[in-house]
């Protein structure tokens, strides 16, 4: 398979920093193309999410260059995936909770990453980042950890309520204030000449599936100059509407 | 920052940093010319963004805190107000938090935890009782200090209101907020009393259970689910603190109290209600009379004369014209000797509770009866397993279809509470029982609403949906065929339509075609137009299912992406 990627992060109407991070690496291993894409949505005080946002980004990027590697001459399983990312999540939550008792301050990030290679996409969200796979339509891969979402699917709300309920940017978990985290994972077949898209929360609140579609579907992503000029026109659109969060957005065309 | 070591206000003697917190710090000093220790707690400029409306709100509630004086609250003894920094001196309690306790040794013993409920419940209605009433909002186990004495210290009282409100306009994580009641997130009405209840019904349950309810599974469960050792009486108290609704807890500390000074009461309470309910007295008293008058007789007179007790109240039942006598003789019945492996009267009973009151439902108070007849003669009706499966099989469907425990109508947990049921009458039944497949049909789907949003969260669902659906199928046709109750065939396609709208998505990921949803679909829709109801609540359950027909065909068509 084959890729083009861009990405775009903004720091938005109100906030005064940008605590979103994100990276995105395409690699060759043995002759085979992948990609390899995180996105982080840090929160705090002291305008330190940043903080967490970025140290989380690093781990996985540095595990990308120097253990990926290995991992794919070597061959690997969802399991080793799940196994490793775990370990990489609980670590950082670890390094993070310690940061944040040492400067008496609480933070935290979320994470959506998505590895496609061999032909699959290896998924993981904690939080309420998400990575979406769009084809002939738009499809979240994961699922939000959050307080309405999880009311949703216990029947207590439904999702009308939860778009204006007061407790929906209450997230189940995150990187660096649970006491432990359990990330979602997600696996499955890549498809060809489809577009993967990974964004912040900040990114998808005042927009519609059907606009997003109409941006990205992947017939109008056909360089990286176009994937951007999409993603900023969109970024653009966020704004307009007044979204005060942080806005970002990873894309990766496949063909 | 202060330096250890240095003096304070000409007084304090800086020992040690001891903790600290979002904006303050809290040091431990001795004053030298008294030697005694204090806490300071100092809140520090650098942390706060409008430092000048701090101090102001901290002026305000420390006078207001001067005047606290309670046995399990520290004393604010002295304020110093200087240029860069807000010193607030107090008792310093020795001990540790309980916070800490949990972590070094998980679930605490259930008498410490109800002796420490009695008393944070004693220092909030303190609080809750002053003019104007002061509400702590941040009842957790790391601010509840534990002392050398056994008694309990509710710290972290020096920061002003406006720090207790949860400020969630930006994304927050359950880890950083607590047990936050649900109306503390706002939108739902002012924080009272009430949430502080909440709050330490929540504290309660991580103390007595080990387990966070802010973690996954995210949810307050009876704790005898989880420690099958731990009062009932416990369980009632906490699960009435957590309750959603404000109005639906304890309404006052003191209200909470008396419960908590009588938790294994409540147990006996609710044990002598349903013996006099049950009328086992009259039922022995008679019995006793009846051995009496038969004198010395011998034991074959006596079963002989059990059976005639037995037929009588059978009969009375019968002819009874209201289902409370009807539960009154059929209990009566059960209770005469060697008849309770016999299962006429526990079929009686099951069907006497579902009509009881003229409403459809199976309540917890009839709950208790039918369960504790049943627990009572396991040994009889074990002894008797044909009897025993199809008491089972009718209690699980009466728990499926018709129990409401008055926690709201909630279908999941009606099924939940059944699968046992239906597990025992397969464990006792043999292989040509002819009711074992519904069994099995029944026990599955309940465990797959019971596992379905743990498997959510480890992302192991897959996979349970397809056989789901099959089953769903299975048990409309078994059921519409069997020409059941209405209210069961109601609860049914209701069961099968909300399954469709929230599984749809699911349900295609595990490879169930739309023709075989659409005939599902269908087949609801079809066979909810033939129902024919007698009553309003029948009506109104039937009218529902049908307005949201609608949105179950657009969350098909959206999963399937159909036209």
């Amino acid at each position: 398979m084959e890729y083009l990627v861009s990405a775009t992060t903004d720091v938005g109407n109100v906030k005064k920093t940008n605590q979103d991070s994100i990276n995105v690496k395409t690699m060759t291993i043995n002759g085979e193309k992948v990609v390899m894409a995180v996105l982080c949505d840090g929160m705090g005080g002291l305008e330190k999410g940043e903080v967490a946002s970025a140290t989380v980004i690093k781990a996985f990027h540095k595990w990308t260059v120097e253990v990926l590697p290995g991992l794919y001459a070597r061959g690997f399983t969802e399991n080793d995936i799940r196994s490793e990312w775990t370990r990489l999540i609980t670590e950082n939550n670890e390094k993070i909770k310690l940061y944040g008792k040492r400067c008496a301050i609480s933070l935290g990030t979320t994470i959506t990453a998505i590895l496609l290679a061999k032909g699959n996409y290896y998924c993981v969200n904690v939080g309420d980042s998400r990575t979406y796979e769009i084809y002939d339509q738009v499809v979240s891969l994961t699922k939000d950890q959050t307080v309405v979402a999880r009311d949703v699917e216990l029947g207590l709300i439904t999702p009308e309520q939860a778009a204006t309920d007061p407790r929906r940017s209450v997230l189940l978990q995150c990187i660096g204030a649970s006491e432990t985290v359990y990330p979602d994972f997600f696996f499955g077949k890549e498809k060809q000449n489809a577009v993967y898209m990974l964004c912040s929360d900040g990114f998808r609140h005042e927009i519609s599936p059907e606009e997003i579609y109409a941006a990205f579907r992947p017939d109008n992503m056909m360089s990286a100059d176009q994937m951007k000029e999409n993603e900023i026109a969109l970024i653009d659109l966020n704004k307009r509407r007044m979204e005060r969060d942080n806005i970002s957005v990873i894309t990766i065309r496949t063909y | 920052m202060l330096q250890v070591g240095s003096l304070v206000d000409g007084k304090y003697r800086i020992l040690s940093e001891i903790g600290h917190g979002g904006m303050s710090v809290v040091y431990m000093a001795i004053n030298e010319k008294a030697n005694k220790t204090w806490a300071i707690k100092e809140v520090r400029k650098d942390g706060v963004l409008d430092f000048e409306a701090v101090r102001q709100g901290l002026v305000v509630e420390t006078d207001m805190l001067k005047k606290l004086k309670h046995q399990y609250l520290p004393s604010i003894i002295d304020v110093i107000d200087q240029d860069d920094s807000f010193l607030i001196v107090m008792d310093y309690v020795e001990g540790n938090s309980l916070e800490k306790a949990l972590k070094e040794y998980g679930a605490q013993p259930q008498e410490s935890v109800i002796e420490w409920a009695k008393q944070l419940c004693d220092v909030l209605g303190y609080l809750h009782t002053r003019e104007p009433a002061i509400i702590y909002r941040d009842m957790k186990p790391a601010n509840v200090m534990l002392k050398p004495d056994g008694h309990v210290t509710l710290i972290d009282f020096g920061t002003a209101r406006e720090y207790k409100e949860k400020n969630l306009a930006d994304t927050t994580c359950l880890g950083t907020i607590g047990y936050a009641a649900p109306e503390q997130f706002g939108g739902m009405g002012q924080t009272d009393a009430r949430t502080d209840i909440y709050c330490l019904g929540a504290t309660l349950y991580h103390l007595v259970t080990g387990m966070n309810p802010s973690e996954p599974p995210y949810e307050i469960k009876p704790i005898c689910d989880i420690n099958p050792g731990l009062s009932s009486g416990l369980e009632r108290i906490i699960l009435k603190c957590t309750q959603r609704n404000p109005d639906d807890r304890y309404q006052s500390c003191a209200e909470l109290m008396y419960d908590l000074e009588h938790y294994e009461e409540i147990d006996d309470v609710h044990r002598k209600k349903q013996m006099r309910k049950l009328g086992l007295f009259a039922g022995m008293a008679v019995l006793s009379v009846a051995f009496a008058v038969g004198g010395f007789s011998v034991g074959q007179v006596a079963r002989s004369k059990a059976t005639d007790f037995y037929e009588e109240y059978m009969e009375n039942a019968d002819s009874a014209t209201n289902d409370t006598e009807k539960i009154d003789y059929y209990t009566k019945a059960i209770a005469v000797p060697n008849k309770a492996g016999t299962e006429d009267a526990y079929l009686g009973l099951i069907k006497a509770i579902k009509s009881n009151n003229n409403e459809s439902v199976f309540t917890a108070q009839e709950e208790e009866i039918i369960v504790s007849q049943i627990m009572n003669n396991r040994k009889e009706l074990e002894a008797n397993p044909e009897a025993y499966v199809d008491v089972c099989f009718e209690l699980g469907k009466l728990y499926w279809y018709y129990y409401d425990n008055g926690n709201g109508d909630n279908q999941a947990n009606r099924m939940k509470s059944s699968i046992k049921w239906f597990e025992n009458a397969i464990n006792y039944a043999s292989e040509d029982y002819p009711n074992i497949g519904m069994c099995r049909v029944y026990s599955s789907i309940g465990s797959f609403y019971r596992d379905i949003s743990t498997a959510t969260v480890e992302a192991s669902d897959r996979g349970l949906y397809r056989p789901f659906f099959d089953e769903l199928n299975q048990l409309l046709d078994t059921v519409f065929a069997d020409d059941e109750d209405e209210i069961v065939k109601l609860e049914l396609l209701e069961l099968a339509r909300s399954a469709m709208q929230q599984y749809a998505t699911k349900m295609k990921k595990d490879e169930v075609s739309l023709e075989e949803m659409q005939a599902l679909y269908q087949k609801v829709e079809s066979q909810l137009d033939a129902v024919a109801t007698t009553t309003d609540a029948t009506d109104e359950k039937k009218a529902s299912t049908k307005a949201l027909l609608t949105d179950t065909l657009h969350a098909i068509q959206l999963a399937y992406g159909a036209e």
